[in-house]
């Protein structure tokens, strides 16, 4: 058995100071002058470290205090207070919550999962990931000796073509040449964001992340080719309109193509420039994909690459999930007899690490990250450089070592959840866990099962 | 304020080139047009010389952080609030009133103006946006120039 896969975290700090969901409201107007003043029993000395952070206009009472509120019931005049932080309900948008955001900030820091205390507060069912559940009938297993114990649960997963069946020779030799497959520890693949103050630094970061993970970082074909030859096993270039033939890299082990009008012209570019690699077709996950997917494997493109929404819809129906879109091409793909000859990877919108379980158990074999990384580096979803303002957090700034770890952190916490989910379901492989539906519950056909029938009204009656 | 001076995308602390008047703004978020989006146009407007800092309520305001924006980067630092009695924590705006008035004096004791602080409550009758005020408030400014404090 290969010697377990684990990634390896340590803390790595904030540059800035993080927003808090909440702020404290201390007034000194009206102060008894108490002997033993409420402020000085804090258990945390949240008041006796205060500080100013003049970058931000930051208080550190905020990041420091750990909403106990002991203070505020406990002032005898009631001057303490603790308040929303408007900075914080402004952060990102109604898909990257200011919840996630700081979920992401967390684990980028510590390279932990977190843990928000005892029982579910949440609303039942939500909107695209949110209205699935997953079996985790077999909750006890990782508990027993946790989840790097005794029991080996592999998250490796392959990117490429497996053929539908060996033929032999007579002499039972191979009669085919084995298509070449990439193999992977996660099922986690990133990408650049489509925004985002980030510079060549920041790219060298997420470079030495993704040797590091040993996992692949999709990046425009004119940036990896500025890495040195020994980088590009782990760089995916991605091949657009324009691109020239260029002297072949056999080090490359995938590249990515567009699934646009010049695409087969692309193709033989690609060929011939990477002629080791295995080449991936990247589809706007709309309606109908996958009635092209066919033609993309038949011109050799064993890997398809859906992408969806940053929001995690899909490309056309503002009311489709990623989630639906990845279940439909998995399940059209089955009924085609096609589906184990092709690789699906999913991105948009993957924001939180059950998402990854998540797409997979819908049909995909792995996912790519873009926007978690990125948010990795403090990043609070502003969305400011696109408008060519100054970044808050300033991201170009940052040391390429800190992007890294910052990084690497954030993958090792979703590694390990994804370690966690396998386990309570009782999987050992992440290959086994692709399409695995059974394995799982989803709100919208629960709620049809139970109630469909119940307010079907027939044609030409009306309810009174 | 002369357009042409403003220079765009500047947040860090040390943007000033001692040429163009900063303003710190701590805005209660209550007030009409203290929204995330209005505070990017402003700044996407106004460039380097205003910084913009929402808080939960004016009464959050201590006198450190005026200070601090007068010691570190600003040329003039002010808070606005909502209209008296209109505050949501009661007396919130009453009293970062009495706390800009307390750091007034300060800031005199040095030898800077005192007009290089100040506190606008809205008015009920009259409502005025947060941009409104921006550009009062930037007008004013440009008038006192750069503040001795930030040299020092
Ligand atoms: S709420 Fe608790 S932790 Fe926070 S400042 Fe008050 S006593 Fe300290
Ligand atoms: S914090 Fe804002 S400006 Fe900086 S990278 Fe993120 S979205 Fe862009």
């Amino acid at each position: 058995m290969p010697s377990k896969y684990v990634i390896h975290t340590k803390p790595v700090p904030h540059r800035f100071e993080p927003i808090t969901k909440s702020g404290v409201i201390a007034w000194e107007e009206g102060c008894l002058k108490c002997a033993v003043c409420v402020k000085n029993q804090c258990v945390y000395g949240v008041y006796d470290h205060r500080h100013m952070d003049d970058r931000q206009m930051v208080d550190s009472i905020d990041n420091q205090c750990m909403n106990c509120f002991r203070c505020v019931q406990n002032c005898p005049r009631e001057l303490i207070h603790k308040s929303i932080n408007p900075d914080f309900m402004v952060m990102g948008d109604s898909h990257w919550t200011p919840d996630t955001i700081a979920r992401l900030w967390y684990q980028s820091q510590t390279g932990k999962i977190p843990v928000s205390g005892a029982g579910y507060p949440g609303p039942f069912s939500g909107p695209g990931f949110d209205s699935m559940w997953t079996d985790m009938s077999e909750i006890v297993r990782p508990t027993r000796d946790g989840i790097h114990g005794r029991e080996y649960i592999s998250t490796t997963v392959d990117l490429g073509r497996t053929p539908k069946n060996l033929v032999f020779t007579g002499e039972g030799e191979m009669n085919e040449d084995i298509p070449p497959l990439v193999h992977i520890p996660i099922p986690m693949m990133m990408r650049l964001p489509r925004f985002g103050a980030v510079n060549d630094q920041t790219i060298k970061g997420w470079v030495m992340a993704a040797r590091h993970l040993d996992t692949l970082l999709v990046l425009p074909q004119e940036i990896c080719s500025q890495y040195p030859l020994e980088v590009q096993r782990h760089l995916v270039p991605s091949i657009g309109t324009g691109f020239k033939k260029m002297a072949p890299n056999k080090m490359t082990r995938m590249v990515e193509l567009i699934w646009d009008k010049d695409w087969d012209k692309n193709i033989e570019v690609a060929r011939y420039s990477y002629p080791s690699a295995i080449v991936a077709m990247r589809f706007p996950l709309s309606q109908g994909v996958e009635e092209d997917i066919p033609t993309a494997l038949d011109a050799g493109c064993p890997v398809i690459h859906l992408e969806g929404r940053m929001d995690g819809t899909t490309l056309d129906q503002p009311s489709q999930y990623i989630k639906d879109g990845i279940r439909r091409v998995h399940q059209a793909l089955v009924e085609r007899g096609i589906r184990d000859e092709i690789t699906l990877v999913a991105s948009g919108g993957l924001a939180m690490a059950e998402h990854v379980a998540k797409s997979i158990i819908c049909g995909a074999d792995a996912v790519i990250l873009d926007f978690p990384i990125l948010i990795a580096l403090e990043c609070r979803m502003c969305r400011r450089c696109e408008k060519g303002l100054s970044c808050p957090v300033e991201i170009d700034q940052a040391d390429s070592k800190w992007v890294a770890r910052r990084t690497i952190n954030l993958m090792g916490a979703w590694h390990n959840q994804l370690l966690e989910v396998m386990g309570a379901m009782g999987i050992r492989e992440a290959r086994r866990l692709r399409g695995e539906v059974g394995r799982a519950m989803f709100f919208e056909d629960l709620e049809k099962d139970l109630f469909g029938t119940l307010i079907k009204v027939k044609e030409g009656y009306e309810l009174e | 304020m002369n357009k042409a001076d403003i220079k765009p995308n500047g947040m860090a602390a040390e943007m000033s080139n001692g040429q163009n008047p900063i303003l710190a703004i701590f805005y209660c978020q209550n007030i009409p047009g203290g929204d995330e989006g209005s505070r990017q146009e402003l700044e996407s407007h106004y460039g380097e010389s205003i910084r913009l800092f929402p808080i939960p309520c004016g009464g959050r305001l201590e006198p450190l952080h005026l200070l601090k924006a007068l010691e570190t980067f600003a040329d003039a630092a002010f808070v606005i609030a909502c209209p008296e009695g209109a505050c949501r924590y009661f007396e919130g705006n009453r009293r970062a009133k009495k706390r800009v008035e307390r750091t007034q004096a300060i800031i005199e004791s040095i030898g800077l103006e005192k007009e290089r602080l100040g506190i606008l409550l809205g008015s009920r009758e009259k409502p005025k946006t947060l941009s409104r005020w921006v550009k009062e408030l930037s007008e004013q400014t440009s008038r006192l120039g750069v503040s001795k404090g930030r040299r020092l």
